[in-house]
């Protein structure tokens, strides 16, 4: 069985994987997204590969190129396109009647402070490639929208005028991270923070979120309309419903372990591994 | 053992590090990349990118 890793720095998450493989007497072939040079032909000797790039741009583009010299890959390359672009899972999961907040998007500063007003403050305004929470804005009134909104006209490439605008949800201090491989909601924790944006990679504290049968179900429900594998869903809780924010496909994991008691390495190992041999 | 490029300081290297691997420097902080193994070699580690996460 040949398991190929596509990575870039070696992070605390592709040790456990590496370590998980080691266990699982599998010996994964390195592909360094900073090494590797792909020519649309030459074919991978690879059963299946497994993407953990840090880039969003290198992983979509590589999983592309892979998929195109016929190598399975997980996550996907259709999964990094829905995931990677807030835009696209909003979409995703808008068409399979998936609960998430309300999004609005514009165009035009003017169009934007209009989409803003009828969302109502406040509301965030989010880039609609981006993680760990950055540019990341909470506009609570209109003299905040307009500032922000001409900011990101002027200073930021074409990308920051696609303007994505979610209904802001009190989350009373917490969020809701889920963890999916394959068909499985393996593990969920909360992250508690006394900011408003709840990423661990900004601070919020992990802990154990028993995983019900509510939150596997919306889980897995995101998980298969952005196209499945092993993917993290965040999510809000209001008092009826939960509401997927977004949908990651290179999940972290580092503090979910203890945390949950979920050996989520060794999980997404089993499972690439039964890929592979599929 | 290796040397971290920023302060010089002497950073002890796990059996299993790996090429690629993200190691903190014990005494000044920095986030280094090991970009050789044999012989070890430390460099810093780049900065995140407008695309980096998950």
């Amino acid at each position: 069985m040949k398991i190929g890793l596509l990575h870039s720095l070696i992070r605390k998450e592709e040790k456990l994987l590496l370590e998980a493989f080691a266990k699982a007497r599998i010996e994964p072939v390195m592909l360094d997204d900073r090494k590797i040079i792909l020519d649309f032909r030459t074919p991978q000797d690879l059963d299946v590969l497994l993407e953990r790039s840090i880039n969003h741009s290198r992983a979509l583009h590589a999983l592309r190129l892979l998929e195109g010299v016929g190598v399975r890959c997980i996550n996907t390359s259709e999964v990094a396109r829905i995931c990677g672009d807030k835009l696209l899972t909003t979409a995703a999961l808008q068409e399979r009647g998936v609960a998430q907040p309300q999004v609005r998007v514009a165009f035009t500063e003017e169009s934007a402070l209009a989409a803003i007003e009828e969302l109502g403050y406040p509301v965030v305004l989010k880039p609609a490639v981006g993680s760990w929470g950055r540019l990341l804005s909470k506009i609570n009134d209109r003299d905040a929208a307009e500032t922000v909104l001409e900011h990101k006209t002027v200073l930021g490439s074409y990308h920051h005028s696609v303007f994505y605008i979610q209904q802001y949800v009190e989350k009373r201090g917490r969020d809701i991270r889920s963890f999916v491989v394959g068909d499985e909601c393996i593990a969920a924790i909360f992250r508690e923070s006394e900011h408003w944006i709840t990423n661990t990679a900004r601070g919020a504290r992990a802990s154990n979120c028993p995983v019900s049968n509510a939150i596997a179900e919306v889980s897995l429900a995101a998980a298969s309309a952005v196209g499945g594998g092993i993917v993290a869903v965040d999510l809000f809780e209001t008092a009826d419903e939960l509401l997927v924010n977004e949908v990651n496909y290179t999940m972290e994991f580092r503090n979910s372990i203890d945390t949950t008691g979920v050996d989520i390495p060794a999980k997404v190992v089993a499972y690439v591994a039964h890929e592979a041999r599929a | 053992m290796a040397e971290c490029p920023v302060c010089g300081a002497d950073v002890e290297l796990e059996d299993d590090a790996v090429q690629g691997e993200l190691i903190p420097c014990p005494d000044c902080g920095s986030e280094l990349e090991l970009l050789e193994t044999e012989p070890p070699k430390l460099g810093e580690a780049p900065e995140a990118e407008e695309d980096w996460g998950e």
